[in-house]
């Protein structure tokens, strides 16, 4: 802190701070707006908010005062209203309703910012992406230290924000994900909407000095959507998006810093990345990973399809030694999908082979007692699934094959007893072949 | 004093440019509002900032024409990214959509500062493109805008009746072969293209009111999709013209929110003033038939309350008892209460009659009677309630699919043979 504080300087130091704090609040009101699917909404507020502050002003309110944030508010709600009005009264649709409101409301703003230019201290490019430079020169003083007063606002509202969060946490969850439930056990969800709506314009105009007022849709909803996916509970994606948005306030003001160029600019630039970086590499939901996870299925399914035709290949020969050919792999007609090419079957054959499961012979494979067991457990989840679905679903017996071709590969063991259970164990698929009983080893690697 | 004529030519020229942008926007933007597209030029909009800024540090030149066609790739290139941010991530539509926007938006914003900030030549005006500015625009400029907005309008109208049918139908157009999607690409590029030639007339900011607003406010005024687009082109047209006058008019005004307050008017006038869908419309519809029903109730009250007396008249009491309102506080009944005085269907009755009639208890109430103009429509009242109940008691499903609160005669709706059989199997059932 003591270094960063030399090399940048104290006004420096309070920029960065009051970034952070800004873009921490944003993000604790986006992550609620990005999981109601309402960003579009966060936006159109932002742009709102405009004439609210400049009225506020004009009427003699000071930036970042308590007239400056009531004047907000209610632009704010006004615009929510309008769009509502719109669609009900007039049945436009709610995105064609809210670029009406938003755009009409931003272009007041403007054109009273520009006429009343002299008297007030406000101009067009400020109100379109802030001048965060310049906020440590606006100070008050607070037990002998100059606080910039952006940092104030911003802190009260942060503050103001977090502890509605923290007390009315269940409430929001409840009404997020389940706004029919919510209503039902007593919560009044447009009254907790029209909060989130309230709030949005909160840290819209708490941020408004720094980052102005197109910008901040980045600070709501960039942080929120990269936590999004790298998080799965709603609590986590609130502190992990706040502390994906403080990383982008410091790391953006030092780059802005370093490029000579625009902080609030530079900051939405850091969140994007965060965000694309987040996309990627993700745990569970970045498209690395959903990559490898389908790339692994499609590993297991073409191995166990070859595990499955020698099996079925095996039990014909068993039947009709005339027409014993071991070497068939590739038996399954699949309707469903495209065949796996020659080479990933030798692949899958070399790896089969080479982790026991079958081995060569004379041109042909033979199972191994590891592969014949693993092979039955296929084929038997594959018969039963047809037999299942031939006593339940009316569907002509040539058309069992492709689901089950499919199923096959995802039934566990319980589900399999159960489907035995159910079919009765008369021990033959609708095409009257034998469906293969449980395996009593340990073969159960699939689910 | 030599150069005076060229002036109001070149000021001509860029008129007619932007004018002509107005009418494409409209025109692009009608599909694109119908086809519940409005917002996906926003996004596209605010990532043109980019374009501009490396179209310009790339060339070094301020020519509009290259940075516009930056700009373009910067929307064209931002929408790819929306498409592929929803192909291959958890992140929903609304979000990417807000994440494209700001992103892009910031990424402009911090160039543009860059540019300024190291005083390139030329590139102080750059910021221009944030809010719209015509007053450098040359007559070159404004024919090249004028141009490619009448391409796109052309090929909106080549690919018209395609177009309209995906943004009604999207699963029929599908099922006729039509390739959906490759239309709705086509369709989100036109949008990309008039955003692009919006953006010295409106601004990045503000120029998706441009594709928006004169859509909508032509959508209040008819229900066929041609008169619709032509409707939003003229709209998208006046607001252009009058918003680039006004801003040249006051100085340091920019364009763009002009342009928007001056379609945004447009659109609070159509809003509130279209005779089939307006505001107002609607409002004096609704009350016109509060005020048919209220007065079907007044007659009906007045008519039993005539038959109850042997004067053959009613006071105004009698009737509002029976109501359950009253004249003077209930305004729906109020309003009924002078219509009907209004076209003679009740009257008062004379002082020399009432006086006659007066007994003790009713001396000092003003009487009224229905007149027979009033008589009739009481007992066409309750005749039509009769057979209506009739029906409903008889073939209730029938009666749902006509009735109204309009109460339309029951002649006009079953044959006569239909009728007669419904009422005799009600009267048969009655005791």
């Amino acid at each position: 802190m003591a270094s960063l504080v030399s090399e940048f300087g104290a006004m420096h130091a309070w920029a960065i701070a009051t970034a952070a704090v800004v873009s921490a609040g944003c993000a604790l009101v986006g992550t609620l707006l990005v999981v109601r699917r309402m960003s579009l909404v966060g936006d159109a507020i932002s742009h709102a908010v405009l004439p609210g502050i400049v009225v506020a002003v004009l009427a003699g309110g000071r930036p970042g005062g308590v007239l400056v944030l009531v004047g907000a508010v209610a632009a704010g709600l006004l615009t929510v209203w309008l769009t509502q009005l719109l669609s009900t009264q007039g049945g436009l649709a709610e995105d064609a309703g809210t670029g009406v409101v938003f755009t009409t409301l931003f272009a007041l703003g403007v054109v009273i910012v520009t006429a009343a230019a002299s008297r007030i201290d406000l101009d067009p490019t400020c109100v379109l992406y802030g001048v965060l430079e310049l906020v440590p020169f606006d100070t008050v003083e607070i037990v002998s230290v100059n606080v910039p007063r952006a940092m104030l606002t911003a802190t009260v509202v942060f503050l103001l924000l977090a502890s509605a969060a923290w007390l009315t946490w269940k409430t929001q969850v409840l009404t997020a994900f389940d706004p029919d439930a919510a209503r039902a056990v007593g919560v009044p969800v447009g009254f907790v909407t029209t909060g989130l709506m309230a709030a949005t314009a909160l840290a819209t105009v708490a941020s408004f000095e720094a980052v102005g007022a197109i910008l901040v849709v980045a600070m709501l909803v960039v942080p929120a959507s990269a936590a999004e996916l790298l998080v799965h509970r709603l609590h986590h994606m609130a502190f992990v998006a706040i502390a994906l948005a403080v990383a982008g306030a410091v790391i953006g003001y030092m780059a802005a810093w370093y490029f000579n160029t625009s902080a609030a600019g530079m900051m939405a630039v850091v969140l994007g990345f965060e965000y694309l970086v987040a996309a990627v590499l993700a745990p569970d939901d970045g498209i690395l990973s959903r990559l490898a996870r389908r790339m692994w299925l499609a590993w297991r399914v073409l191995c166990e399809d070859r595990l499955a035709a020698i099996w079925r290949a095996e039990e014909a020969a068993a039947i009709q030694p005339a027409h014993a050919t071991a070497s068939v792999v590739s038996a399954t007609p699949n309707m469903t999908q495209v065949p796996p090419s020659r080479f990933s079957q030798r692949l899958a054959l070399t790896w089969l082979a080479f982790s026991g499961r079958v081995a060569a012979v004379d041109g042909g494979w033979k199972l191994s007692a590891q592969g014949r067991e693993e092979a039955g457990v296929i084929v038997r989840s594959h018969r039963l699934w047809e037999a299942w679905l031939g006593r339940h679903a009316d569907i002509p017996l040539d058309h069992l094959h492709p689901p089950a071709e499919w199923v096959e590969h995802h039934l566990g063991a319980a589900v399999r007893n159960r489907i035995e259970a159910e079919v009765g164990q008369q021990g033959s698929d609708p095409h009257g072949r034998t469906i293969p009983p449980e395996s009593e080893g340990k073969g159960e690697g699939e689910e | 004093m030599i150069a005076l004529p060229t002036i109001p030519y070149n000021t001509l020229v860029v008129a007619a440019g932007v004018a002509a942008v107005g009418f494409a926007a409209g025109v692009v933007g009608s599909l694109g509002v119908l086809r519940k597209r409005a917002l996906v030029g926003d996004a596209a909009a605010h990532a043109t900032l980019v374009g501009v800024a490396v179209a310009f540090l790339m060339t070094g030149r301020r020519d509009l024409p290259v940075l516009l066609l930056g700009a373009f790739i910067a929307a064209v290139t931002s929408l790819g990214v929306l498409v592929l941010l929803r192909r291959v991530t958890r992140t929903r539509d609304d979000a990417a959509t807000a994440i494209v926007l700001g992103v892009s938006f910031g990424l402009g914003i911090t160039l543009v500062s860059g540019i300024t900030a190291r005083g390139i030549p030329g590139g102080a005006g750059l910021e221009q493109f944030l809010l719209g500015h015509t007053a450098a625009l040359t007559a070159a400029d404004a024919v090249l805008l004028a141009g490619v907005s009448a391409a796109a309008v052309l090929l909106l109208v080549i690919g018209f009746k395609e177009a309209t049918l995906v943004a009604f139908d999207a699963a029929f157009a599908a099922a006729s072969g039509l390739p959906v999607a490759m239309i709705d690409y086509a369709l989100v590029t036109l949008v990309a293209v008039m955003v692009v030639v919006g953006l010295p007339a409106a601004g990045a900011v503000l120029v998706t009111a441009l594709v928006v607003i004169p859509p909508v406010a032509a959508r209040q005024w008819t229900d066929r999709v041609t008169t619709m687009l032509v409707l939003a082109g003229c709209f998208g047209l006046i607001a252009a013209l009058v918003g680039v006058g006004l801003s040249a008019a006051v100085p340091r005004l920019s364009t763009g929110p002009v342009v928007v307050l001056v379609a945004a008017s447009i659109f609070v006038v159509s809003f509130v003033g279209s005779p089939s869908r307006g505001w107002l419309a609607r409002w004096r519809r609704q009350r016109a038939v509060a005020r048919g029903w209220a007065e079907g109730r007044i007659i009906e009250a007045a008519l039993h309350a005539m038959q109850a007396s042997a004067s053959g008249s009613f006071s105004r009491h009698s009737i509002e008892s029976c109501l359950g309102a009253t004249v003077a506080t209930n305004r729906a009944l109020g309003r009924a209460w002078r219509g009907l005085l209004l076209r003679h269907a009740i009257e008062p009755v004379p002082a020399s009659e009432a006086s006659a009639l007066a007994n003790d208890s009713s001396h000092g109430i003003s009487l009224w009677r229905l007149t027979d103009k009033g008589k009739g429509e009481a007992i066409e009242r309750a005749r039509r309630l009769a057979v209506w109940g009739d029906v409903l008691a008889v073939a209730s499903g029938d009666a749902r699919a006509f009735l109204t609160i309009d109460l339309p005669p029951p002649e006009a709706v079953f044959d006569a043979a239909r009728l007669h059989a419904i009422r005799a199997t009600v009267a048969a059932s009655r005791p």
